[in-house]
């Protein structure tokens, strides 16, 4: 099934020379340390802390409206160490879904509302469902759904999800357009 | 129009796009992240030492239907050393110390918090009730049990890292 084409106002994105397309409605902190592969989109009011550590993102993700991106960060008995979080290519991730994993394999979909915890691994081709939960560090193995909070493992991913992705986020991007003026 | 009157005591840490309305008080050490916002509605808030607060939080200072009409302005006053997680939302008119309120949890305005309480992320309390020391909410229907390890406690420099 065609995507319906997903229409915004060019004066509110910004697109660069990669290709990205961030909206000026975003909170990026420390933008020096953000580092988006080219292709990505970052939706309206979402908010990347690349002041905390490194953000690094593949190419065709797609940042939901007021998803967080947040470096975790652990506690030692001297102090707080921050790790750097790194995303794959083709990832979706939902409408306010808070992210505080190191990494996100590729092909991966996080639906909307789901808060990932501190330093959890999210392998490739794994699905997590809306509204999940998931406990800090937990690894999600490949191709499998993810549910519920706090979030344990639903069933497989059938083989071809890597392509079901791909097609997901370009189709996404191709029909991610500004309004024509008429 | 309600005026906005802030006091920041020095060595804590706000930032500038943070949303701060009505009468608030914020201790030494406490930081503020961007887009949180602290509505204080019925009355002043005082936020105590060394709280943290993170991103989209919401705590508003809000009545409960049946006590709107009376004469007192009610003061929010929540303690030290609580940790607010990202896009959780607070109305409780009291909270306590060493508290943590995890990601996406909400705590209802008739709920009164005490010390060393853990609301799971994703948690709702809305019924009044008074949580007892170190109680712990978790899970997909909001169970309720004491914790077993004391709360830890982050030292400043630990926060001011955070």
């Amino acid at each position: 099934m065609e995507l319906q084409d997903i229409n915004y106002s060019k004066n509110d994105y910004v697109e660069t020379a990669s290709g990205n397309k961030v909206c000026r409605q975003t909170v990026l902190c420390g933008s020096q340390n953000i580092i988006l592969q080219g292709k990505v989109i970052v939706q309206a009011e979402a908010i990347i802390r690349g002041d905390l550590a490194n953000v690094r993102t593949g190419r065709y993700c797609i940042i939901s409206k007021e998803a967080v991106l947040r470096p975790p960060y652990k506690k030692f008995s001297k102090g707080v160490a921050f790790f750097k979080l790194s995303i794959g290519d083709h990832v979706f991730i939902g409408e306010r879904t808070l992210v505080n994993a190191t990494d996100i394999g590729n092909y991966v979909h996080i639906g909307k509302n789901c808060v990932i915890g501190r330093r959890c691994v999210l392998r490739d081709c794994c699905v997590i469902e809306d509204n999940t939960v998931l406990a800090p560090e937990t690894v999600v193995p490949a191709f499998t759904r993810y549910g519920g909070s706090p979030g344990a493992y639903i069933s497989h991913v059938p083989e071809c999800q890597a392509d079901l992705m791909v097609d997901y986020t370009r189709s996404y991007y191709q029909h991610f357009q500004p309004t024509k003026l008429i | 129009m309600q005026r906005n009157n802030i006091k920041v005591i020095p060595g804590a840490l706000v930032c500038e796009e943070s949303k701060l309305r009505g009468d608030i008080t914020i201790g030494a050490g406490t930081i503020i992240h961007p887009n949180a916002s602290i509505i204080a509605e019925a009355g002043p808030i005082i936020i105590g030492e060394n709280c943290l607060i993170e991103e989209q939080v919401k705590i508003i200072h809000r009545l409960p239907f049946d006590q709107q009409n009376k004469d007192t302005t009610p003061v929010l006053i929540i303690g030290s050393h609580n940790v607010f997680e990202v896009d959780c939302t607070v109305e409780a008119p009291k909270i306590g110390n060493h508290n943590v309120f995890e990601s996406k949890c909400f705590v209802g305005n008739k709920v009164t918090v005490s010390n060393g309480c853990i609301i799971g992320a994703g948690c709702k309390v809305t019924e009044e009730q008074i949580l007892k020391e170190n109680i712990c909410i978790f899970g997909s229907n909001c169970q309720m049990r004491e914790c077993i390890d004391k709360p830890a406690v982050s030292t400043r420099k630990q926060l001011l890292l955070i």
